[in-house]
């Protein structure tokens, strides 16, 4: 054997072993399918990516934004895609259709929808609504859930209003007076129209009023989803991809200052202000030095009411707009066990689904009830809830 | 089915060397189309059968005609399949009209070609789907905003079309008219309405095609009926079945279309096949 | 009738921007036909043979100078002249009837009556068969003789044809041109005819004027003393000879 190929053949073999070490070591990558697009409720992701959770349970993810979350499910199904960020709603539809998705952390507590009407709408409660124009996105998906699920726990149907299709602007057309009310997300377009009547630019309208669908039976709403054959093949990945994302969030529910400076990094003009960078900077380190005293949950809650009032001596609504909407996120989320799913949530979605027609195919949006404790699973949480 | 260029005057077809073989070479022709959506059907048939992507995906085309027959005597596919209809009718009424008053007036006045080249180069450069989320916020979620969709993705063909029709009108002709002292109007009328024909035709049937796009585009934007409506229902639904259905069923509103203009086609332009089978 | 020019010149004017100067196409030109004459202009290419038919026939208006019909200016088309080109310039969307019956249909003259006309043209041209036939269908020959009809329907006074049979072959072109002949003989009309052809020149006319290069003046008038009615024999006799060799004598020192 000649000098030159033993020379060849040992760095071949220092590459390979190089290669296979690297293996080991490099983090496992991995797409995270979410809707929409990058945006502070996301704060839970930028969180886990950013405080190394992700990294740390050797996962590289990268963060995949889609408005289309029924390919995104049909994705995961196929097992082309292991996790996203979808609706419990799309989970049963899907599984009604033998897709085999799992839902395995509930990151919403609480159901994100609800009715906003102006303070001097004369609706002071749901049953109100009859025979008033009640505007919605889309007559589908979470808002018309939400919407079939209020009227009917208080004993109405979707005949009893004026239901219209206006788009994602409610903001806009209760102002103007398109419609009484409108279906909306409760962490955000409640603050948009209050922040505008405030200034005066919502017509004659002085504030609003909110009816959270979750007050009247809570739904399931978004969470994490994967599919039947990683939990099978790999269950430890999908506890470590649940854990990672709990700890995420829980840095969220206990420092939002840091959580906004984080989520900055991802959602591009969300803190322009570098006064309230600053002013946030500075409490982030206060806050992580406060939880070095391990608090108890409510100090914790108490102290984000705090650092609410702090900021407000300094900034206007205007300017905390979006991390108000992140306070209001938090509350949609926090819970003595974040992620856990419960039953009863699931239930009241599905009898919620098998009373609504689809509009677009006059046929009903889940034909038959499925087995829902093979649509979700809380086996995958953390097992201590540190703390709490 | 024949896809052919708008002006094929001088085109010459091969003569056959015998009347038999001519016949087998006519029967192959028309039969081909039939053997192709044959093929196409088998292979669909292989790939569920050996369940090369699983049925839920890619579901066997017997489901599908069930499939197809449940909406059919259901009434569920009619409602969609007028709503994207009337949308495509009016755009292709709409569309080809501006665009044949449009590119007539272009045609004769190089003043107004200079003036609304850019303005037409850069509408029909940029993808319609990029502005159409645009026109659904203008013109809302009804009707409105797909038709002018449809509209404005049918207006450019027809436009180009119409000028250059106009253009190739022949000067030689040009000569005969005006030395028999033609009117104005007998100029249009007799000449170049007849001479700008082909492409007029050919404009249409281009038109015929994009109107369904324009109007599925609209109808995947936000719309609350259409075929392209029901095939993001379907998907929501992960009805894939009920998504293929849909798909097929544009396929055929196109193709009639098409078959229409095509037949319109015949009409107007028997010369050029009467002239192509005399060479 | 009568058709004149008097000092007669038509230059094309330079580009807006171009270096080169105006071109000079054709004149001065000063000439008579008389009424029922039949002459044929002959001339080296690009002596402007073409420019004079559509100046005559009102489709162009001269630099300077004016064409006269019974003295009157020509200003525009008139439906007493009749144009003739050599692309026969049939609508191939027409019928020959329909493409015939075309200076009778822009006249508003109704349908019935323009077929009959049509139809009492037709035979003469040996198109009698082929009165539903789309221009596409025919051959050269009997496209130009339907070309003729066109112009025949119109009963002009006055023939302008430019190279009318130049795109046929031989054989046809004399059958075409005997045709003419024959019509001519008929009716009567004025004819003035741009050709290439000095024998069809020789054979056809009366009186042949011949071009000098551009811009084209009269360089030469021949009279052509060979009687009437003529046949294809007339080309195999002596006057016949004398009088094509002093064509293209003045031809070529035009």
């Amino acid at each position: 054997m000649s000098r030159k190929l033993f020379l060849l053949l040992a760095l071949l073999a220092l590459v390979a072993g190089a290669g296979a070490q690297a293996q080991e070591n490099t983090p496992r990558p991995l797409t995270f399918f979410m809707t929409f697009v990058p945006n502070v409720q996301f704060a839970p992701v930028y969180a886990a990516l950013e405080n190394g959770d992700f990294a740390a349970a050797g996962l590289d993810i990268t963060v995949e934004h889609g408005f289309d979350e029924a390919l995104g499910v049909e994705r995961i199904a196929l097992n082309e895609l292991q996790f996203g960020l979808i609706s419990g709603e799309q989970i049963i539809r899907a599984r009604a259709q033998q897709r085999p998705v799992v839902y395995v952390y509930a990151w919403f507590q609480q159901y994100p929808v609800g009715i906003v009407t102006a303070l001097e709408s004369g609706i002071a409660s749901i049953n109100d609504l009859r025979g008033r124009r009640v505007g919605i996105p889309v007559t589908s998906g979470a808002s018309y859930s939400g919407l079939t699920a209020i009227l009917a726990a208080n004993n109405l149907t979707l005949n009893d209003i004026q239901l219209e299709t206006i788009g994602f602007n409610a903001p806009e057309v209760l102002c103007i007076g398109g419609v009484d009310a409108a279906v909306i997300y409760t962490n955000n377009e409640p603050l948009q129209i209050q922040l505008r009547a405030e200034q005066g630019d919502c017509g004659d309208i002085s504030g609003v009023r909110v009816f959270p669908v979750s007050e009247f039976g809570n739904l399931v709403s978004n969470g994490i989803v994967t599919n039947e054959e990683t939990i099978a093949n790999d269950p430890e990945l999908v506890r470590a991809f649940v854990g990672a994302f709990d700890s995420g969030l829980r840095a969220v529910i206990d420092n939002p200052a840091q959580a906004f400076l984080w989520s900055a990094q991802y959602v591009e003009g969300l803190l322009t202000d570098d006064a309230l960078r600053a002013a946030l900077e500075n409490e982030a380190a206060a806050q992580t030095a406060f939880l070095a005293t391990a608090p108890d949950s409510a100090a914790v809650a108490d102290s984000r009411l705090a650092l609410r009032e702090r900021l407000a001596q300094e900034f206007d609504n205007a300017a905390l707009l979006q991390f108000d909407v992140l306070l209001e996120s938090i509350l949609l989320w926090q819970a003595d066990q974040p992620g856990y799913s419960d039953a009863a949530s699931w239930e009241a979605m599905q009898n919620t689904l098998l009373a609504l027609i689809d509009p677009a195919t006059g046929s009903p949006i889940l034909p038959q009830a499925i087995d829902l404790s093979q649509a979700f699973s809380n086996e995958f949480l953390p097992e201590a809830a540190e703390g709490a | 089915m024949r896809i052919s260029a708008p002006y094929d005057l001088k085109n010459q077809t091969p003569r056959p060397r015998s009347v038999q073989k001519m016949w087998r070479r006519d029967a192959l022709r028309r039969a081909a189309p039939l053997l192709t959506l044959l093929l196409v059907l088998a292979v669909w048939q292989l790939v569920t059968l050996l369940q090369i992507y699983p049925a839920l995906i890619i579901p066997a085309p017997l489901t599908v005609l069930e499939k197809f027959i449940e909406v059919v005597s259901d009434g569920r596919l009619w409602p969609h399949l007028q709503a994207t209809l009337v949308a495509v009718l009016a755009a292709l009424a709409f569309g080809s009209f501006a665009g044949l008053v449009l590119g007539y007036l272009i045609a004769k006045s190089p003043l107004l070609e200079n003036l609304l080249s850019p303005l037409i180069i850069a509408f029909q450069a940029t993808p319609i789907v990029a502005y159409a989320p645009l026109l659904v916020i203008w013109f809302g979620s009804g009707p409105e905003s797909k038709i002018v969709t449809a509209t404005l993705i049918v207006f450019f063909p027809m436009l180009m079309n119409t000028i250059v029709g106009i253009r190739s009108v022949p000067p030689g002709l040009r000569d005969v008219m005006r030395a028999l002292r033609a009117s104005r109007w007998q100029m249009f009328a007799k000449l170049e309405v007849p001479a700008a024909m082909p492409l007029l035709i050919g404009g249409l049937k281009m038109s015929a095609t994009l109107a369904v796009i324009g109007a599925v585009v609209g109808e995947f934007i936000a719309a609350r009926a259409g075929l392209g409506y029901l095939i993001n229902a379907a998907r929501t639904a992960f009805d894939t079945p009920l998504v293929i259905v849909a798909v097929l069923t544009l396929t055929a509103l196109a193709l009639t279309l098409y078959s229409l203009v095509g037949l319109l086609a015949r009409y107007a332009l028997a010369w050029q096949r009467r002239a192509q089978r005399g060479q | 009738m009568r058709l004149a020019l008097r000092n007669l010149s038509v230059v094309y004017p330079a580009p807006a921007g171009a270096s080169f100067p105006p071109l000079p196409a054709l004149g001065p030109l000063s000439f008579g036909l008389a009424a029922g004459a039949f002459v044929c202009v002959v001339g080296p290419s690009g002596c402007g043979k073409s420019t004079l038919v559509r100046v005559l026939g009102g489709l162009q208006t001269p630099t300077q100078g004016q064409a006269l019909l019974d003295g009157q200016v020509i200003s525009a088309p008139s439906r007493r002249i009749g144009l003739m080109f050599q692309d026969t310039n049939l609508m191939p969307w027409r019928t020959v009837l329909d493409n015939v019956a075309l200076p009778l249909e822009l006249a508003g003259i109704s349908r019935d009556e323009r077929y009959k006309t049509v139809h009492a043209v037709l035979p003469g041209l040996g198109l009698a068969d082929f009165a539903l036939a789309y221009p596409g269908e025919l051959s050269g020959g009997m496209a130009q003789r339907a070309a003729l009809g066109r112009v025949l329907v119109q009963k002009p006074a006055v023939l302008l044809l430019d190279e009318p049979f130049g795109a046929l072959d031989a054989m046809t072109r004399e059958q075409v041109s005997l045709d003419l002949l024959r019509v001519w003989a008929q009716a009567g009309q004025t004819v003035l005819m741009v050709t290439h052809s000095i024998p069809e020149a020789v054979l056809l006319a009366d009186r042949i004027l011949v071009l000098s290069r551009r811009p084209g003046k009269l360089a030469a008038d021949i009279r052509v003393p060979l009687p009437r009615p003529r046949t294809l024999e007339d080309m195999y006799n002596e006057v016949f000879n004398a009088c094509a060799r002093a064509v293209r004598a003045a031809i070529e020192g035009a």
